[in-house]
């Protein structure tokens, strides 16, 4: 038998090329949804801070009443929606992009803005809106249970119009993440405080956060 | 990055270089005009139906191959009864009249059958054909034409799953539409290594020269098919050439069907591995080792694949009780759900590179409705093909290797 070669060297030279342009264009696609995604979240971030902000300005300064507005709640499901999105991003992006980074930072003070702002509503309408400060973590050893925890949560938020969830990473390099953590005595990931009271170390099942809600 | 990332991201990498060179073959690979017969010198051609127990449909099997535009006087049509005990041999002894020849003898396997319609051959071209397969009237013509060229051994058809219905009948009309494909694009590099059993023609006097079929081996087509390149010479594809097979279309007879393929493959592969060299060119450097990476990656992927959805399904049902089972509660599907989904789905690669697969495979079978005629619900089949393939693919090695493994035997029927 003859030996046989290749026949055509120049066609698996051009079909290396192709197939890794169109590797490299399928990457850069992903990059620039994920970036797309980002340019939107800090708009909306913007615009959330700043009609909670808005709020604020109108109650304290003008003594609008804030009893009988229910905006907070549409906020509130905002709130959740980015901070789910940020911690996507950074799973895109990488730990360390500052990009993320300095996003949630920002999302941290809107959130605590928010806290705020429902506290505020509690104490001059008499209501009763629930709040959960839920102290999570990205990392690896902590991650599985963080998420676990995060669908308990977005379970419950479900099932009460008068709840609001609040998610900080304990890991984020933030002033304001610390003096959280300090003012609450969080000793590690995966706690919560409920309505500024009640710190929960550990829950195993939907009933031992419900109990503190009725 | 995860180990299995990495390994995803790989086998994407190889699967677009080689489909770059699968498509470039297949448009440009063509540079010299074949060595065609003209319709005056057609040589005197022989087609064996082996049947064991085909009573459904060995009558329109030999219908389909009577009606051939083949001229009469070189046609020879032999049906060889692998001892049914259903009406098979009755069934086919209808057709004596028309010429059809007859035999019968103990059952021992298709590749004895074969063997046994081998010697009564008088052609000098010999097809197989399976006893549920149709051809269409053309298909015998336009493959003998190729073998004007005297280093041709073996010329496969266009061979097509006939009327697909169930969802495991539609991913094999996909996977056989794109096996088209590949032949052509394999035959430009004379790189066909595998042919369809069921309906595929050899030159007798390869049979004369070196041995007629391997009756002890699983996939005796495989074994012959591989033993042609192993000799040197030229496996054509004639992909104008259509000829259509009853798919299982239950996942036990395709699971079954399958486990004996793979097997046959692997065994023959290792029985010919000398073919993994330089000396084969591109089979021997690119189109095998290919082959061999795709099994081991979808082996790969599908294991993790099922481990990793078990786990799942675990995690689900602990959350699942941490929420008292409240199914119902779970259930909310708002803008923001729909928005962080959508997200998360195009912003992974895989489902970018599934999307582009997707593309190149839709093209294609747009190009093969026109050089094929009209595809059946392109629109449902070729998603239900990356729906299933995939996974299917992978199964069915898993379960073949455990088959080798455990040295478990695997008979034809």
């Amino acid at each position: 038998m003859e030996n046989r070669k290749l026949q055509n060297k120049t066609r698996y030279l051009l079909s290396f090329i192709i197939g890794t342009i169109i590797f490299i264009l399928a990457f850069m696609a992903v990059y620039s949804i994920s970036y797309f995604e980002y340019q939107k979240i800090s708009n909306q971030q913007s615009d959330l801070a700043y009609s909670i902000f808005e709020d604020k300005i109108s109650n304290s300064f003008f003594g609008r009443d804030i009893c009988s507005d229910q905006s907070y709640k549409e906020i509130s499901e905002d709130l959740g929606f980015q901070g789910r999105i940020i911690d996507d991003l950074e799973r895109k992006f990488g730990k360390n992009d500052p990009r993320v980074l300095s996003r949630k930072k920002f999302y941290t003070l809107v959130l605590l803005e928010h806290f705020e702002f429902a506290n505020n509503i509690n104490k001059e309408c008499g209501t009763n809106i629930h709040t959960i400060l839920f102290f999570y973590s990205n990392k690896e050893e902590y991650s599985k249970e963080s998420e676990d925890m995060g669908r308990i949560l977005g379970y419950i938020s479900e099932q009460h119009d008068d709840l609001v969830i609040y998610s900080f990473d304990v890991d984020l390099d933030s002033s304001l993440v610390s003096l959280l953590k300090e003012k609450y005595n969080i000793e590690k990931p995966i706690e919560l405080v409920i309505d500024g009271k009640y710190n929960i170390k550990e829950v195993n099942n939907v009933n031992d956060i419900e109990k503190y809600l009725k | 990055m995860e180990f299995i990332k990495f390994i995803i991201y790989v086998s994407i990498y190889i699967g677009l270089v080689s489909t770059t060179f699968f498509i470039l073959s297949f448009f440009f690979g063509e540079k010299k005009k074949k060595l065609l017969y003209s319709d005056d010198e057609l040589p005197k051609v022989s087609v064996i139906i082996p049947a064991y127990n085909e009573e459904k449909s060995i009558e329109a099997t030999i219908k389909s191959i009577l009606k051939t535009d083949y001229p009469k006087s070189k046609f020879q049509v032999i049906v060889v009864d692998d001892g049914s005990n259903d009406n098979t041999l009755k069934l086919a002894k209808k057709f004596e009249k028309f010429g059809v020849e007859v035999y019968t003898k103990k059952n021992g396997g298709k590749g004895t059958a074969l063997n046994f319609g081998l010697k009564k051959v008088n052609g000098e071209i010999m097809f197989s054909m399976d006893a549920d397969t149709f051809v269409d009237k053309k298909c015998v013509k336009q493959m003998v034409r190729f073998f004007k060229n005297k280093s041709v051994m073996c010329v496969s058809p266009a061979i097509l799953v006939a009327n697909p219905k169930n969802i495991l009948q539609r991913v094999q009309y996909v996977e056989y539409i794109l096996g088209l494909f590949l032949r052509k694009a394999f035959a430009t590099v004379n790189a066909i290594h595998i042919t369809p059993g069921a309906f595929s023609a050899y030159r007798k006097s390869f049979f004369d020269k070196y041995g007629g079929y391997d009756e002890g081996n699983i996939t005796e087509d495989l074994e012959l098919a591989m033993r042609i390149q192993f000799k040197g010479y030229i496996i054509e594809h004639s992909p104008e050439s259509p000829a259509y097979t009853i798919a299982p279309n239950k996942f036990s007879h395709l699971l079954k069907q399958r486990r004996r393929w793979y097997v046959g493959l692997l065994k023959n592969t290792v029985k010919y591995s000398k073919m993994f060299s330089p000396k084969y060119g591109d089979l021997g450097m690119f189109i095998m080792p290919i082959a061999w990476l795709s099994v081991f990656f979808a082996v790969f992927i599908t294991s993790y694949s099922l481990i990793k959805i078990f786990i799942e399904i675990r995690k689900e049902i602990l959350f699942l009780n941490s929420i008292n089972f409240d199914l119902y509660g779970i259930f909310n599907i708002n803008y923001f759900f729909i928005e962080r989904f959508l997200f998360l789905y195009f912003s992974n690669p895989v489902v970018i590179f599934i999307l582009i697969f997707m593309l190149i495979m839709g093209g294609y079978l747009f190009y093969a409705s026109k050089k094929i005629g009209k595809i059946s619900s392109p629109f449902i089949n070729l998603p239900l093909f990356f729906l299933f393939f995939s996974v299917l693919f992978g199964f069915w090695w898993i379960v073949s290797l455990i088959y080798v493994l455990f040295n478990k035997e695997i008979k034809w029927k």
